[in-house]
């Protein structure tokens, strides 16, 4: 599976390369990087480079790839520099060529072949196991800290039927920072991109509230390249496994410390002397979306010892909705998007409205992410039923778990309050010929930047415009 | 000479850029480029919040909207 562009992906980018440099001197950060945030072509390319001594021409890497998938090489090729993985430079004979960035080809290799003494990938502890804590503790642990996070978030805290999480005041400062909630009267109150947060699987929410860490670990003195190395570090480590401490700097026992709040990682008291990670970290780096659910089975309110990740979810096609669920999260997190009718002790009933999709859009939440929150959680009888129903072979019809009449609401409910599209960046115009204008659009197009052009007005708009000034000024 | 002008591409009905091109005749403040097709233009990039502030308020006002009754 190809790494989808992501929020991490983006903030990577954005890091200057002085920061790269010393992301790469650690194995485990090349690989993770290597791992998750590279599609599949560019893994190849990569390889294929990573033991040559000298750089390669251009033209031969060029070759290796069908001309019907210029577009796949181009794009492979761009991530490729943004991550500053791949250069540009000369061979002795002045041949322009691509060569593997030091650092990383010395880190990737060290980290394939395993000849490095350093503690790149963390130290087993070697304690004895009598109090070795289990996978489905570790579990558990996990999901009932990233509960309370949430539950904080929706503010279901204050209902006090929640399960004790004791959230520090790091936890919640961090959250305010990055303006998923805001304090209005000491009372907690969730901001638009807060309930866009909460709607999202787990594996993106991590990332995000990582990302967060790192951006504020800089106000509080620690050095965000060490912060952000020591979560690749963590996103390597092995599940049900424990880890020593003291080969970790005092900055990396702090992150850990925090980070445990969350349940990120696991450990029995701040002072002790090895760590878990728990499955929150350990998918981080990895394609693996099994990660959601353990976590969110454990999310949906039901006892966490019961079948993992089973929905609680159904929809009918009148719009009515029933939720078998207690949780205060669940329930709060439905009532973003529908009108609640009735409460019982294990269910509760609402409809679906075009005035309660209406309040959902205005308060920044997309059609897109109540369905599929809703198809995630959908019952397993909902399953069943609609994906027999549904699937027609001859029609080539998708199976969906919603009724399709709702989901086509939900999405015409919210384009009603949507009129416009808007993409932000930058539109080339006054080309002289229809020449001068074809390149520079085919090749942001095959970059995949190219939003929209008009031969016949010789004008195109481009999201990022540095990669087609560059062009523009190479053609010079 | 090709130059770079920076944006906010808007995608929408022609409905809708009939309303934005009115909006724009009365100070200019709106379009950076009209694309000259139905339903793309370019507008500045500041503008973009009250545009979608502006529409969403006329056009709850213009258009006529079902009723919709609570009862079951």
């Amino acid at each position: 599976m190809a790494a989808a562009p992501s929020r991490p992906f983006d903030f990577l980018e954005g890091l200057p390369g002085t920061v790269f440099y010393k992301l790469y001197q650690q194995p485990s950060t090349a690989l993770a990087i290597f791992r998750r945030m590279l599609p599949d072509l560019a893994k190849c390319f990569v390889m294929a480079l990573l033991y040559l001594k000298d750089p390669l021409p251009a033209a031969d890497l060029e070759d290796w790839v069908r001309p019907e998938s210029l577009r796949e090489r181009d794009n492979a090729l761009s991530i490729l520099g943004r991550l500053h993985i791949l250069t540009n430079t000369t061979t002795s004979n002045n041949v322009r060529a691509y060569m593997v960035t030091n650092p990383f080809a010395a880190s990737l290799r060290q980290a394939l072949m395993g000849t490095e003494q350093t503690q790149s990938f963390g130290v087993l502890s070697q304690l004895g196991d009598e109090t070795a804590v289990t996978i489905s503790d570790l579990d558990e642990y996990a999901g009932r800290q990233w509960e309370g996070v949430l539950g904080y978030m929706v503010g279901t805290s204050g209902l006090g039927i929640q399960r004790d999480v004791n959230l520090s005041k790091g936890v919640k400062q961090l959250l305010q920072a990055g303006h998923l909630v805001e304090i209005r009267d000491r009372r907690v109150e969730i901001t638009k991109d807060g309930f866009a947060f909460v709607l999202q699987d787990v594996g993106t929410q991590v990332w995000h509230i990582l990302i967060l860490y790192v951006e504020s670990a800089e106000h509080i003195r620690m050095d965000s390249v060490e912060v952000l190395s020591f979560i690749f570090l963590l996103s390597s480590l092995e599940l049900g496994k424990s880890y020593q401490k003291k080969n970790l700097t005092s900055n990396q026992i702090r992150t850990l410390t925090d980070l445990a709040d969350f349940g990120i990682v696991y450990q029995e008291s701040p002072e002790a002397t090895r760590f878990y990670p728990t499955r929150l970290a350990t998918t981080l780096t990895s394609d693996s979306s099994a990660l959601s659910n353990p976590i969110s089975g454990s999310l949906t309110g039901t006892d966490t010892s019961s079948e993992a990740g089973s929905g609680f979810i159904i929809v009918e096609t009148n719009y009515r909705i029933y939720a078998y669920t207690s949780s205060p999260l669940q329930i709060s997190l439905i009532a973003l998007f529908s009108t609640l009718k009735y409460r019982f002790p294990n269910l509760i009933t609402g409809k679906i409205t075009r005035q309660s999709i209406r309040r959902a859009v205005e308060m920044g939440i997309t059609a897109d992410q109540i369905i599929s929150y809703i198809s995630t959680h959908a019952h397993p009888q909902m399953r069943k039923h609609n994906i027999a129903k549904t699937a027609n072979p001859q029609a080539g019809v998708p199976p969906s778990v919603l009724p399709p009449t709702v989901v086509d609401q939900i999405r015409l409910w919210q384009l009603e309050r949507d009129r416009v599209k808007a993409t932000a960046g930058f539109l080339f115009k006054d080309f002289v010929s229809f020449a001068e204008y074809e390149a520079p659009c085919r090749y942001a197009e095959d970059i995949g930047v190219l939003t929209w052009k008009s031969d016949r007005r010789r004008m195109f708009f481009v999201t990022r415009h540095e990669q087609v000034a560059a062009f523009l000024r190479s053609r010079k | 000479m090709p130059r770079a002008v920076r944006g906010v591409l808007i995608e929408c009905d022609p409905s809708v850029k009939a309303i934005i091109l009115k909006y724009d005749e009365e100070r200019h403040d709106y379009i950076v480029e009209d694309l000259d097709d139905d339903r793309h233009l370019v507008i500045k990039e500041s503008q973009l919040q009250n545009l979608k502030l502006r529409l969403g308020k006329d056009l709850d006002e213009k258009l006529m909207q079902p009723d919709e009754s609570e009862s079951e």
